[in-house]
């Protein structure tokens, strides 16, 4: 669902621009300063993303604190690894711009690329 | 009997030879189309052969087969060479085309699924920008480039493209993977694979998968030139490619880097919307005629032989 996706990612930004460990409520404010948001999507949301195992959270009277599991960055170098060293071909699902070549090849065509600066 | 030989023969020759005058022709989408367009044909006309030796006396209808089959077996002499390879035929066909769509469906939605679960991950720490084919940016030094097929499909480019390509390039590399949604290549990709994995006989076959991954990056390569010029994509490939591989898994293998650089280094400028649709009309028509000429050839070259004075 295109909207919950969105709202992922939007709770993400919350939990990485400020890293300490915020509640629902928190969490809430600082999104409904641009939108109207229910107390229970955005615990429904939090819920979903502690399963994916985006983030972690410790209990604080009656209610979870939340904090992301890793940094934007190391999410990201995460699961771009994930994503291209799977098992399962992944050229298969994804098609890209240009493949990674071995040090031999590189070696190539940076010397290919030498020469067209060179004609510059 | 002969001209349904003359038909496989016919449909063996193009499934064997064409795939060498495909590589050369200049357009790769005219390429793509006549490539699947020939593993049709041939199957096609693979199919009309069974059709024929089936039915040997050309439409009398199956029940005057079976009628012949039935009086063959009680005078207890065996039903005709033909009907019998005919029917064997048409049914090792159609168990081969079943097998194709079992498979075929198979991968398409365990690609789907792989597919929706990479975009799960990568969404999340992503921004996007909005689009009919949205951009999703993620922030990482090394420059990637990659789009995934889905509803809608999405090209997923990192922060590393801007540090180590200029805002042109940047441009023609987003361009390119564009031209793989607009063009559905992750379908065409998927076709060729199922069709080289599941009838592995003919080069027209066994090479589909491999020809159609070149044909449709050359394709995307054409439409990233169109818009920015030959230079920025060649630079953006050279940049991109040598940019040290993440796994062993990833090297070099069956890319085709370097006949994309040739061909973008040789490159005339790329022809208009109307004489593309025309090419590729005129290659469709030829890719799906051509076993049946092949066969009127071979028939026409067998009279020749067997009765010079006929």
């Amino acid at each position: 669902m295109q909207g919950l996706g969105e709202l992922e990612t939007a709770v993400m930004e919350v939990l990485w621009r400020d890293p300490g460990p915020q509640r629902v409520r928190d969490v809430l404010d600082a999104l409904n300063t641009e939108r109207d948001l229910a107390y229970t999507t955005v615990m429904t949301v939090l819920d979903n993303l502690h399963r994916k195992g985006w983030v972690s959270r410790e209990r604080d009277g009656r209610a979870y604190r939340y904090v992301a599991t890793r940094n934007r960055e190391d999410a990201v170098a995460n699961a771009l690894r994930a994503l291209l060293d799977s098992a399962k071909d992944p050229e298969s699902v994804l098609l890209r711009f240009a493949r990674s070549v071995s040090p031999r090849e590189s070696e190539v065509l940076r010397r290919a690329l030498d020469d067209t600066a060179a004609d510059q | 009997m002969i001209v349904a030989l003359a038909l496989l023969l016919g449909s063996a020759l193009v499934g064997w030879l064409a795939p060498r005058q495909l590589v050369r022709l200049a357009d790769p989408v005219v390429a793509l189309v006549a490539w699947l367009v020939s593993v049709v044909a041939v199957i096609a006309t693979v199919a009309g052969a069974m059709f024929l030796l089936f039915l040997p006396d050309h439409g009398l209808g199956a029940l005057t087969v079976f009628h012949h089959c039935w009086d063959s077996l009680q005078h207890g002499s065996g039903p005709t060479v033909e009907a019998v390879s005919g029917l064997t035929g048409a049914a090792l066909l159609t168990a081969l085309l079943a097998r194709v769509a079992v498979v075929g469906r198979r991968t398409a939605r365990r690609r789907a699924h792989e597919g929706r679960q990479h975009l799960d991950v990568l969404r999340i720490a992503a921004r996007r920008d909005p689009g009919p084919h949205p951009t999703l940016w993620l922030e990482h030094d090394r420059p990637l480039a990659f789009s995934l097929a889905g509803k809608p499909g999405v090209v997923v480019a990192t922060d590393g493209l801007h540090r180590h390509l200029t805002p042109a390039q940047v441009q023609a590399v987003l361009t390119h993977e564009r031209a793989h949604l607009e063009g559905r290549h992750h379908l065409l990709v998927t076709i060729g694979d199922v069709v080289a994995a599941t009838l592995p006989f003919l080069p027209l076959f066994k090479r589909a998968a491999i020809a159609v991954r070149e044909f449709v990056e050359m394709a995307a390569d054409t439409a990233a030139v169109r818009a920015h010029g030959a230079e920025n994509v060649r630079v953006a490939l050279l940049r991109v490619a040598g940019h040290g591989a993440p796994g062993a898994a990833l090297a070099m293998s069956r890319d085709a880097v370097e006949t994309r650089l040739a061909r973008l280094q040789q490159r005339r400028h790329a022809p208009s919307a109307v004489r593309r649709l025309l090419s590729c009309g005129l290659a469709g028509a030829a890719a799906m005629a051509l076993p049946a000429i092949a066969a009127v050839g071979a028939l026409t070259a067998l009279m020749l032989l067997v009765c010079p004075y006929g």
